[in-house]
């Protein structure tokens, strides 16, 4: 249980630093909507892994049950792909069909979530809570990877915005991912794996409004 | 005798609701909205109870996992049918969302001191009338700030909302696992922490718009 507190401490400061330079740099008037949805989706980790350290520093666990650090994961997906679907991908993505097989590529992200769900609840066998949980996050990142891969492959159409944005998208798609992985070693049970998922959690956290700024700093240029 | 939160209630509502019919506009919207958030907080500590027995009577439970869900939500239909139906102006939203806080936090605190008459003090009241106050404003608050949305960026409002009720059932649950704990200094401070930031942002937003 120290492990998964002091992973859960490591990600919450990530993640706090990120959505406080979040706050500072896009929440500013004429600022984009989008940049600003992705620091809310920080601030959301940064609540909920704080949720998650009062849980367990108040002599709670984080296996019994269903308890509100979850929301804070799916919080920050829906954030994602918020940003992306409702602000991003009209711009990006002019519905033609030569960028049809972008599309139908960028599916393999989703796929993949999907596959180590099936994956996960086939070879383990786990309470039927766990498992619940475990779809719920799927759902969402399977959506939110969607669309950051399909960023990250699609080629700039008018605007030069996406070029600018790879890192970041980038690094969104390797977070959607690393929810996915911190979902299976908590039903595993396995602290190195969720202490190792959580550092990563944090550094790419804060990479990702790092990222997203650069790429933003390129639009005004 | 009859019930305590009831009279409470009907001795809080009765006036105001007197006094909405004398008030126009901005200033009759804001206590209309004070006056639902106590509507709603005497609903919400019905729905409590009921959801206590479901739960086992497990309060710490039921107070950290399951009300903050029950809490934001019934916090935000009135706020989501104002903007669908009237307006969903920012100008407009924030300020009633923060009303409807305010309103339930008094009525709240009202429930809580009629459970706990005996133990209440001076200093309880400053610290609950603050903390509380403050929280459920600032949770109501943050959706209101998505529902502003909903006619203008369609896309935005549907996940921005559910994400930012989730970051304000998550606030919620911290500050009410916060307060039952050893660590409930911490819990009545994080209020005013998250309060500061909003309030500088708005002036901020609010200056910019006289320059613009």
């Amino acid at each position: 249980m120290k492990l998964i507190l002091i992973s859960n401490i490591i990600t919450c400061v990530c993640a706090f630093a990120g959505f406080t330079y979040g706050i500072v740099r896009f929440f500013k008037p004429r600022k984009a909507v989008y940049a600003q949805m992705i620091a809310l989706s920080v601030g959301c980790v940064a609540f909920g892994r704080l949720y998650q350290v009062v849980r367990l520093l108040t002599g709670g666990d984080m296996f019994n049950g269903f308890q509100l650090g979850v929301l804070g994961v799916i919080g920050s997906l829906m954030f994602l792909f918020s940003a992306n679907f409702g602000a991003m991908d009209s711009l990006a993505d002019d519905k033609s069909k030569t960028l049809g097989k972008y599309r139908i590529i960028a599916l393999s992200a989703p796929a993949a979530a999907l596959v180590l769900y099936i994956l996960f609840i086939c070879f383990t066998d786990l309470p039927r809570s766990v498992k619940i949980a475990s779809a719920l996050v799927t759902v969402f990142v399977m959506q939110a990877s969607y669309f950051h891969l399909k960023h990250l492959i699609l080629p700039d159409v008018d605007y030069g915005i996406i070029n600018c944005l790879k890192t970041y998208n980038l690094l969104a798609l390797i977070y959607t991912f690393l929810c996915m992985a911190e979902t299976v070693f908590i039903g595993l049970n396995n602290e190195i794996g969720i202490l190792i998922v959580g550092i990563l959690t944090g550094c790419v956290l804060i990479g990702i409004v790092a990222a997203l700024q650069r790429g933003i700093k390129k639009w005004t240029i | 005798m009859d019930n305590l939160v009831y009279i409470l209630f009907i001795c809080l509502v009765a006036p105001l609701a007197l006094m909405v019919l004398m008030l126009r506009k901005r200033s009759r919207l804001l206590v209309g909205y004070m006056l639902i958030g106590i509507f709603v907080s005497l609903f919400v500590s019905e729905l409590n109870t009921v959801l206590l027995g479901w739960f086992g009577n497990d309060v710490l439970y039921v107070t950290t996992t399951i009300t903050p869900i029950s809490e934001e939500i019934l916090k935000a239909l009135p706020i989501l049918f104002y903007a669908i139906v009237f307006s969903d102006d920012r100008e407009r939203v924030m300020p009633i969302a923060f009303a409807l806080g305010v309103g339930f936090a008094m009525f709240e605190n009202m429930v809580v001191l009629v459970q706990n008459v005996e133990n209440v003090t001076i200093g309880w009241s400053i610290i609950r009338g603050f903390a509380t106050a403050l929280m459920h404003a600032v949770c109501t608050v943050m959706v209101g700030y998505s529902i502003c949305f909903v006619r203008k960026k369609k896309k935005l409002f549907y996940c921005g909302t559910f994400a930012l009720l989730a970051l304000a059932m998550i606030y919620h649950g911290i500050f009410n696992m916060l307060v039952q704990s050893d660590y409930s200094y911490l819990g009545f401070f994080l209020p005013s922490v998250t309060y500061i930031p909003i309030l500088l942002m708005h002036y901020r937003y609010y200056k910019s718009k006289r320059n613009a």
